[in-house]
């Protein structure tokens, strides 16, 4: 079981780093900037085996879980509060090993400040960049909800545990899908629109702004039903359920 | 308006009549609820022969007054009634009882022409009259619902929730008997589940309601004429009366809520009547 | 009732089964004045409210009196009225039981009763107040028609079908957030004929009421397994579809029957006594309450402890047609 900071690391490093991957495929500008580079960029907590790492290779980047054997550039937090603070966006200012590689820190500093656009303060009015938006918190949410039943969280791990079966999936029109899948204990987070069964919990954003109001908590979700910013279909008592989970997962983050 | 001399002789004639005809039916029949049946005559004859609205050549009439027998059981009682003013003929009383007759315990709606709902399971006249009542009033009819309930039904609740939606809905144009003969199967009704008092139940449930002799036809009219003064309340006539009536080894006799006769017994009541 | 219970959606398109039935009773009332509702203080909870305020004169409330409701039922429709009754089944089909035969169904009176939150439908209100019982007492009751309809629209349907039909007819619906079956009113709806949502021939799942969207479910994850199998919606558990039912003997040759309902006197004996007396050799499996009385719980929870979801009729047709599914075994999150 697992301390709020780790509940929070663990959020950091496993849903929300990985979502660079999506904004590099959807931004040509982060695409060119991070072209053709070969290296390993680092983030670890010092004296752990706590950390991850984006590996930029072949044109593509993946990102793994752990530790890399020899990082580029390496970011060093001196423990796990001080990570959890730069990823929230605040004052935490990493030991950097493989300053000689700047090409590769200034190559993807961008990429990772991006990310600051998760923060419930990022309210771009560009049509495009909140349509992104959206897409990073749908799979943020059905990430995160997942993450933490594998951490054993125990609100989740309740939910989650004696679980038949369910596919929780969310729908945005004219934008992205995702879903989070549970059975006896186990979760996964998914993209698009799992076919193998119909959901339990389906949660449609008739509209990517709706969406948007949505899953950035401007409206409270029996509020945004009312306005018909998302209407939910099959069991009630679960789509609550859920929702508070959703709820916590941005406290977590957002703090 | 106060029944005239004459007026109350024959209607008086008239149940002597009908009682005996209870009693010719149950001695071919082979038994009835006779104790109950001979109570309540008084009541369903001035009813039938004085007030109630009603086409024996028509029985399906739109616009006819509605009679239920709630308590059942009289069932002997009412259909010598029905025969004699008409609706069929009075041979069909000697298959009572009998496989494949239309006549049994408890008079079939279905199958009785003049009989308005099939009761003898009791309990359910007083509803089934709310329906009546509530639903003239919907169509602004002016025909009335009379429900005869017996002593002992007041026992159970679905006629208490039926009374007080009778007098939360003003059902003005609802009047209920008790066919109050104080005796239920196994004993006086004090003793089995006491009603007492009956009056101030009714009242309190938003009812008019009327104590009287139940073999005075003075009282009766007196009483069946007062409801229909009433425009905010349902009126129920509480007639107190002998079980049994009219024949004097069985007056007051709870054994006789149900029974046979042979021919003795048949002589000796017919003669006990004859004396009335 | 409980706040969480009476949540609604507003918009139409998703309009919960009570509140469909609600509206659809109020327009057919507009168009027939011999239309009454009753109710027995449950005008918010069955949504029979909707009625009232329309025509609040042809609107009966007899508070928590269901026994005097089902006689002043009787007592209007002998004056030519048609009385729409409704309250939860429990009480509707049990506490009334006497009263609906012997006062509506003996006497044969127009009298239509919907009784909502049937089966284990009202999850959380706990046993007293689930009704598993009344498919079975209500069929033995002769007069009586028994409908259960599987989502709002068919609902819908029935009920419309139901005022224009002569006599006793009992429907039994649930607690009004079941996801819909179908995607609009506009499909063939018949009393007595049963309609077939998925086209099959290696075995046939008849199922009634809430439990046909779990049928259509497992239908969905047996045809990924290459399983082809038939769904039949017996709304009308009495008159039974015996055609149908037939059809699906010679044709399938494996009967799967889904209620949320004891597995006796239902849908699953029903179509039974169908089979048995063709005389035609079958394989029959009854998914339901294996005669046990609910517990408390989340009604879809429920709907899968008693093997009536999909994934428990999907189980069935299984263990029936003696195969197995693969199962999806990949839980790392996609990143």
């Amino acid at each position: 079981m697992s301390t709020r900071d780790e509940l929070k690391s663990r959020l950091f490093l496993r849903v929300a780093l990985p979502l660079v991957k999506v904004v590099r495929e959807e931004d040509p500008r982060m695409r060119r900037l991070t072209r053709n580079m070969n290296a390993v960029v680092q983030f670890a907590v010092k004296g752990t085996d706590t950390g991850a790492h984006l590996v930029f290779a072949d044109d593509g980047l993946e990102v793994v879980q752990g530790l890399h054997e020899k990082p580029t550039v390496s970011f060093t937090f001196k423990n796990l509060k001080s990570l959890n603070d730069f990823f929230a966006g605040k004052l935490a200012l990493p030991s950097i090993k493989g300053l000689r590689r700047l090409d590769v820190i200034l190559r993807t500093v961008p990429l990772l400040l991006s990310l600051k656009m998760l923060m419930p303060a990022a309210d771009p009015k560009d049509p495009a960049k909140r349509a992104m938006k959206v897409k990073l918190l749908l799979y943020m949410v059905t990430t995160a909800l997942s993450q933490l039943n594998k951490a054993g969280e125990p609100a989740m791990a309740k939910l989650v545990e004696k679980s038949p079966d369910r596919i929780y999936q969310w729908i945005v029109e004219g934008g992205p899908s995702a879903y989070l899948r549970m059975k006896a204990g186990k979760t996964k987070a998914g993209r698009g629109i799992y076919t193998r069964r119909r959901p339990f919990v389906l949660m449609k954003f008739p509209s990517i702004e709706g969406a948007y109001q949505v899953l950035t908590s401007k409206v409270a979700l029996v509020e945004a039903v009312k306005q018909g910013y998302v209407v939910t279909e099959g069991a009630m008592e679960y789509s609550k359920e859920i929702g508070i989970r959703m709820q916590m997962i941005e406290e977590l983050m957002a703090t | 308006m106060a029944l005239q001399a004459d007026e109350r002789q024959q209607l008086e004639r008239k149940a002597n009549e009908i009682r005996k005809e209870i009693v010719k039916i149950t001695y071919t029949c082979g038994g009835t609820h006779i104790g109950g049946s001979l109570s309540q005559t008084d009541i369903v004859v001035a009813l039938y022969y004085k007030y109630l609205k009603l086409d024996p050549k028509n029985p399906e009439w739109k616009d006819r007054d509605r009679f239920l027998l709630s308590k059942g059981h009289g069932g002997v009682g009412h259909g010598a009634v029905l025969a004699d003013v008409g609706f069929f003929p009075r041979s069909e009383l000697d298959d009572f009882n009998k496989t494949g007759s239309p006549f049994g315990m408890h008079l079939d709606r279905l199958k009785v022409k003049g009989v308005d709902a099939s009761t003898g399971s009791l309990g359910h006249g007083l509803g089934i009259g709310n329906g009546m009542a509530y639903g003239a009033r919907l169509l602004g009819k002016t025909w009335r619902t009379y429900v005869l309930l017996g002593d002992g039904e007041l026992n159970g609740g679905p006629t208490w929730e039926a009374a007080m939606a009778a007098g939360h809905f003003k059902l003005a144009n609802l009047t209920a008997f008790v066919d109050r003969n104080h005796l239920c199967i196994d004993g006086a009704t004090e003793d089995i589940m006491a009603l007492e008092p009956l009056r101030g139940k009714w009242e309190a449930f938003g009812w008019n309601a009327l104590e009287i002799d139940g073999h005075d036809y003075d009282q009766i009219c007196e009483a069946v004429e007062a409801a229909y003064q009433e425009t905010e309340r349902p009126t129920v006539i509480i007639a107190s009366t002998i079980k049994g009536k009219g024949v004097d080894f069985m007056e007051n006799q709870a054994s006789w809520h149900y029974g046979g006769l042979d021919e003795a017994m048949r002589d000796q009541a017919l003669e006990s009547l004859s004396k009335e | 009732m409980a706040k969480g219970l009476t949540w609604t959606i507003d918009d139409a398109d998703h309009m919960t089964q009570a509140e469909i039935y609600g509206e659809v009773l109020t327009q057919l009332g507009a168009q027939n004045e011999r239309i009454v509702a009753l109710t027995a203080d449950l005008a918010g909870s069955t949504k029979i409210g909707r009625f009232q305020k329309d025509f609040p004169g042809r609107f009966v409330n007899l508070g928590v009196a269901e026994m005097n409701m089902m006689g002043m039922a009787s007592g209007l429709a002998s004056v030519g009225f048609i009385p729409v009754v409704s309250t939860f089944a429990v009480f509707a089909s049990l506490r009334c039981a006497e009263f609906v035969r012997t006062d509506i169904c003996y006497q044969n009176r127009n009298v239509k009763i919907i009784a909502t939150h049937s089966g284990t439908s009202f999850g959380q209100a706990g046993t007293t107040h689930h009704c598993t019982e009344d498919l079975a007492v209500m069929r033995s009751f002769a007069n009586m028609k028994v409908i259960a309809p599987a989502d709002s629209y068919e609902t819908a349907r029935a009920l419309t079908a139901a005022v224009e039909t002569e006599g006793p007819i009992y429907m039994r619906i649930g607690r009004s957030f079941e996801p819909p079956l179908h995607k609009s009113v506009d499909f063939d709806f018949e009393i007595g004929k049963a309609i077939q949502i998925h086209e099959g021939t290696d075995i046939t799942v008849i199922a009634c009421g809430r439990t046909v969207l779990s049928a259509l479910e497992a239908a969905e994850i047996a045809k990924q397994q290459g399983l082809s199998v038939r769904v039949l919606d017996m709304h009308t558990v009495k008159p039974i579809d015996a055609d149908a039912v037939l059809q699906a003997v010679g044709e399938t040759r494996r009967i799967i029957t889904a209620e949320d309902h004891n597995v006796v006197g239902g849908l699953g004996s029903a179509v039974a006594e169908v089979i048995a007396a063709s005389g035609k050799g079958c394989v029959l499996r009854k998914l339901g309450l294996q005669d046990e009385f609910s517990i408390v719980g989340y009604p879809e929870d429920l709907l899968h402890r008693y093997g009536i979801d999909g994934d428990g009729i999907a189980e069935a047709i299984q263990q029936v047609m003696k195969t197995d599914f693969e199962a999806d075994e990949d839980w790392e999150d996609e990143v």
